[in-house]
């Protein structure tokens, strides 16, 4: 499924999604939630109601709880990976032990979000899922005046170099790559850190203020601080 | 393996031996005895010969006569036999010439005695009464000694092959009866959390050994039934938990997003957040401790360098100590693989951390060293804070307890160092609290085996 940029900003307007999950006032609040952000949205409350839907439409994404009435959200996984269902995948879900994220991966998740979770960072992660099928892999990225390379690990200002390290340039790739989004505290620390145990201490805030004394004028402001979520490169 | 088998082993060779030394002990007093009982009637029968020789009016025949008659009886015998007759005084009646001027010993008829003539040696007396004169004949032992020194031998080399045999065979009767309990520990080591239902094969020959295994499988029955429980309760509490948190955490959201809500209460729906991320992460570290405690929790010990662990910590260290207005010290011994799993040991390090600079008064100093020691690697994190008093030292890892020397007396759930702990022993590890010898404040000590095995084993 590779679609050219000009049909992925349309595309992203009309976008459909499939929800499973069996607790119908929760379905009903994301469904809610992503309705106002101009999602198409289906809400199934079972395995049996999710075959359906996916067999009379398509969809760009499906969000997928795990504990469903009439058997287990993985099983269910597995059975449309087996049967060539490529559509990204993200799992919600209340276990959060390390063994049934990678579990849920291996079977063929694209993204594994542990409840609770913010509306936001669902949004998110499910364009930046719908993106990674269609972006065209460039090494440099360009955001204002901020300009890195990927492939040399280095970052310009104002056409100035900047000199940061390791983590921090990191830190502004997560950005860079998804500029205007807010991105939770949990999904920097997973792409920095291969961890989400980091969001426990100030760390994440930390570099984000080394970062921005490196980059932002004074008066200046880059980043957005969305409280009890995350940041946002703005 | 080594302590029953090699004990079994070595007192069946023990007793092997034992029972051999006390049969060849047995054996040598018998043919001691056997052969004097011989010698004895050799001179018995000489004395017969003798006697009847000198005929029944010896006591009338002159001493040249005697000696003659003796002579000629013992002519073919000289160098067997020597004979000596006396008067009851004493006196010399007649000698053997191979006797010499050799003294003999004194003797009373009747009796059997050994006796060493000088120039002569060893030999086995025999004496009779020839009534007036009283009569000895003796012969040499050397023939019973080199018997009994040839026995003896025989004997040690008996005794050498046995012990090494018995050694032999002890092992073999050792490992042969230990071979069903080595299977039995062999199970019981293989089976863990992730294949809790592998059992014990039970042999066909009840025994004392099937009784344990059959135990052993009951005890692994019982475990698996709990260890499944937790692991239903953690995955139920933490579904029926969850759910309700997310509601709560979107309808906050909604109402913190929405314009046309006043600003005080969209404030409040944020702290309610804020709040609910809170109590996400209580609940995440409940179940893990209850997942821990229940063994639940399988960590990926793989051999990691420790140095290139540490150095990467040391970066972020550096970068939250620097922003606290503390400094970071890493010390670093010796760079070894260490099975450990860097993801949790991380968050070990980082709580410890984030404790020191809780602790820490203002640039205070941070040392983390670490170094290894008698295939342990050990970990030490030391601040200039204020330290905790001994009986506070034992109880900073139990949970829900507080530090009172913490800046920020909201910081942290409660819960952090007992999750540490938790880590620190699913590295089959040990972690304590101290007072601090180089620096005022507290110092955390972590020990882990370097190559997984337990301390405990």
């Amino acid at each position: 499924m590779t679609l050219s940029a000009v049909c992925y900003h349309e595309h992203l307007l009309s976008m459909k999604v499939l929800i499973v999950e069996d607790q119908l006032r929760l379905g009903q609040v994301i469904k809610q939630g992503l309705t106002e952000s101009r999602y198409t949205v289906s809400l199934a409350r079972n395995c049996e109601e999710a075959s359906d839907f996916i067999f009379d439409n398509s969809y760009d994404a499906i969000v997928l709880d795990l504990g469903l009435p009439d058997g287990d959200g993985l099983d269910l996984l597995r059975k449309w990976r087996q049967s060539g269902l490529t559509v990204p995948v993200v799992i919600l879900s209340a276990r959060d032990s390390v063994q049934d994220r990678i579990r849920g991966l291996d079977i063929g998740a694209d993204d594994y979000l542990p409840k609770p979770f913010s509306l936001e960072e669902l949004q998110a992660r499910i364009r930046s899922l719908v993106r990674r099928q269609s972006t065209i892999k460039t090494t440099q990225l360009r955001h204002g005046d901020i300009e890195i390379d990927l492939l040399g690990h280095t970052a310009k200002y104002d056409g100035q170099a900047l000199e940061l390290t390791n983590r921090e340039y990191a830190l502004l790739e997560v950005f860079m790559q998804n500029p205007g989004r807010t991105l939770s505290r949990t999904l920097i620390a997973e792409k920095i850190w291969s961890s989400n145990f980091d969001v426990d201490t100030n760390l994440l805030d930390v570099y984000m203020s080394r970062l921005r004394s490196k980059l932002e004028k004074p008066g200046q402001n880059l980043f957005k601080t969305v409280r009890g979520v995350g940041y946002q490169l703005i | 393996m080594r302590s029953i088998g090699f004990r079994i082993s070595i007192w069946y060779a023990l007793a092997a031996t034992f029972s051999l030394i006390g049969l060849s002990i047995g054996g040598y007093v018998l043919l001691e005895k056997h052969l004097f009982d011989g010698l004895d009637l050799l001179n018995e029968s000489e004395f017969q010969q003798i006697s009847t020789r000198l005929g029944p009016e010896y006591q009338n025949i002159s001493a040249p006569f005697i000696e003659m008659r003796i002579r000629e009886t013992t002519e073919s015998a000289s160098t067997l036999f020597y004979i000596e007759i006396q008067k009851p005084n004493s006196e010399v009646v007649f000698r053997s010439s191979n006797l010499k001027n050799s003294k003999t010993p004194e003797f009373e008829v009747p009796s059997k005695f050994n006796a060493v003539i000088p120039e002569i040696g060893e030999v086995r007396v025999a004496t009779f009464p020839m009534q007036p004169f009283k009569a000895m004949i003796a012969t040499p032992l050397h023939t019973v000694r080199d018997v009994m020194s040839s026995y003896i031998r025989v004997c040690a080399a008996l005794l050498t092959g046995m012990l090494l045999a018995s050694l032999v065979i002890g092992l073999m009767i050792s490992r042969m009866l230990l071979a069903p309990i080595r299977i039995i520990r062999d199970t019981a080591d293989r089976i863990r959390f992730d294949n809790l239902s592998e059992r014990i094969q039970i042999g066909e020959v009840k025994d004392e050994v099937t009784d344990l295994a059959v135990l052993l499988n009951q005890m692994f029955d019982r475990i698996e039934a709990s260890f499944t429980q937790v692991n239903r309760f953690t995955a139920e509490a933490s579904h029926e938990l969850r759910t309700p948190l997310t509601l709560i955490r979107l309808h906050s959201e909604s109402i913190a997003k929405d314009d046309s809500t006043d600003i005080k209460t969209r404030e409040k729906a944020q702290t309610l957040i804020e709040e609910v991320d809170r109590l996400t992460q209580i609940i995440d570290n409940l179940l893990f401790l209850s997942r821990a405690d229940a063994q639940a929790v399988s960590l990926d010990l793989k051999p990691h360098s420790i140095k290139k662990f540490l150095d990467n910590f040391k970066q972020d260290a550096l970068v939250l100590a620097e922003n606290s207005n503390n400094s970071f010290e890493l010390l670093t011994g010796e760079d070894r693989e260490v099975n450990f799993d860097p993801r949790t040991m991380r968050q070990v390090l980082l709580n410890l951390l984030s404790n020191a600079i809780q602790a820490s008064p203002d640039k205070g100093k941070i040392v983390l060293s670490s170094f290894i020691k008698e295939s342990h690697w050990l970990m030490t994190m030391e601040d200039e804070g204020k330290g905790l008093a001994p009986e506070q030292c034992e109880k900073i890892f139990g949970r829900f307890v507080r530090f009172t020397n913490f800046k920020d007396q909201s910081h942290g759930s409660g819960l952090g160092l007992a999750i540490c702990r938790s880590i620190v022993q699913l590295h089959h590890g040990k972690i304590n609290a101290t007072a601090s010898q180089n620096l005022s404040g507290l110092k955390i000590e972590i020990k882990i085996p370097c190559h997984g095995d337990s301390f405990f084993t």
